[in-house]
């Protein structure tokens, strides 16, 4: 069984967003004092939400492990090259830590809006179920 | 999860690059008055990371080709014919900044550690429901 549910795919999808950026910013920091080394982040999520492949027809597999379907789950974020202005360093390396951490504390804000979201639709479901 | 995962051992090769650039930089200062000693250096190596990039790891540790200070002091049992003999090239003040900026580091990819445990939590408190 699958529900459609558009709500819980989008908190999913934040959710999943908010962990890749996550891998990138911890990343960054590790080379914090790595010369040469040039900080990333991933592109704004509405950006990358809207671009996410239509999905105007979805097979539906009878048995896991039939079909795997990619374009579900808004799996194209994109990386870039991205850092405040004014931190790159004489020897090219450009990760700042305050500007990283602004960064972490974004999207640990977004992480806790997507779970909070998909908690409170998966109590109003359960409502609806006539549960509580 | 997994990238959750990802950034924990991201954060992990942090702190250790960090910690062996701190241990280093101990290493000098204890021996800031060892007479012959060269200041030593880590250089940072690379490796793979989860996400096409590469992670710091301690790489070799290489000695400083500084000039070592030469000492005036006659008596000293090192002193050569003029009565110079040779300290080291360990800058303090140097040596100091140098362990400020891998704490800071240090504890940067510490708190990247604990939001990533946070966050994996977090989708396991999900689970329990």
């Amino acid at each position: 069984m699958r529900l459609d549910i558009a709500i819980l795919e989008l908190s999913d999808a934040l959710a999943s967003y908010a962990g890749l950026r996550q891998g990138v910013i911890a990343e960054n920091i590790a080379n914090a004092d790595t010369p040469g080394y040039k900080a990333r982040d991933v592109l704004p999520f509405a950006k990358a939400y809207a671009d996410r492949p239509a999905i105007a027809f979805v097979p539906q597999a009878t048995r896991a492990g039939h079909l795997f379907d990619e374009a579900r789950g808004a799996q194209n974020f994109r990386l870039t090259e991205a850092h405040a202005p004014g931190v790159a360093n004489p020897n090219g390396n450009t990760v700042g830590i305050e500007d990283q951490m602004l960064r972490a504390t974004h999207l640990k804000l977004q992480h806790d809006l997507a779970l909070g979201v998909y908690t409170k639709s998966l109590s109003i479901l359960r409502a609806g179920l006539g549960r509580r | 999860m997994e990238n959750l995962l990802n950034s924990m051992v991201s954060a992990a090769h942090g702190l250790t690059v960090q910690s062996a650039r701190l241990r280093v930089s101990s290493e000098n200062i204890a021996n800031a008055d060892t007479p012959g000693y060269h200041r030593k250096i880590l250089t940072f190596s690379e490796a793979m990371s989860g996400t096409d990039g590469t992670l710091p790891v301690p790489g070799s540790v290489t000695f400083s080709r500084g000039e070592l200070e030469r000492i005036f002091q006659p008596e000293h049992p090192l002193a050569d014919a003029e009565g110079y003999y040779d300290g080291t090239n360990v800058e303090l003040m140097v040596e100091i900044a140098d362990a400020r900026e891998a704490q800071r580091s240090y504890e940067a990819n510490l708190r990247m550690l604990d939001q990533s445990r946070q966050m994996a939590s977090g989708f396991l408190e999900l689970l329990r429901r």
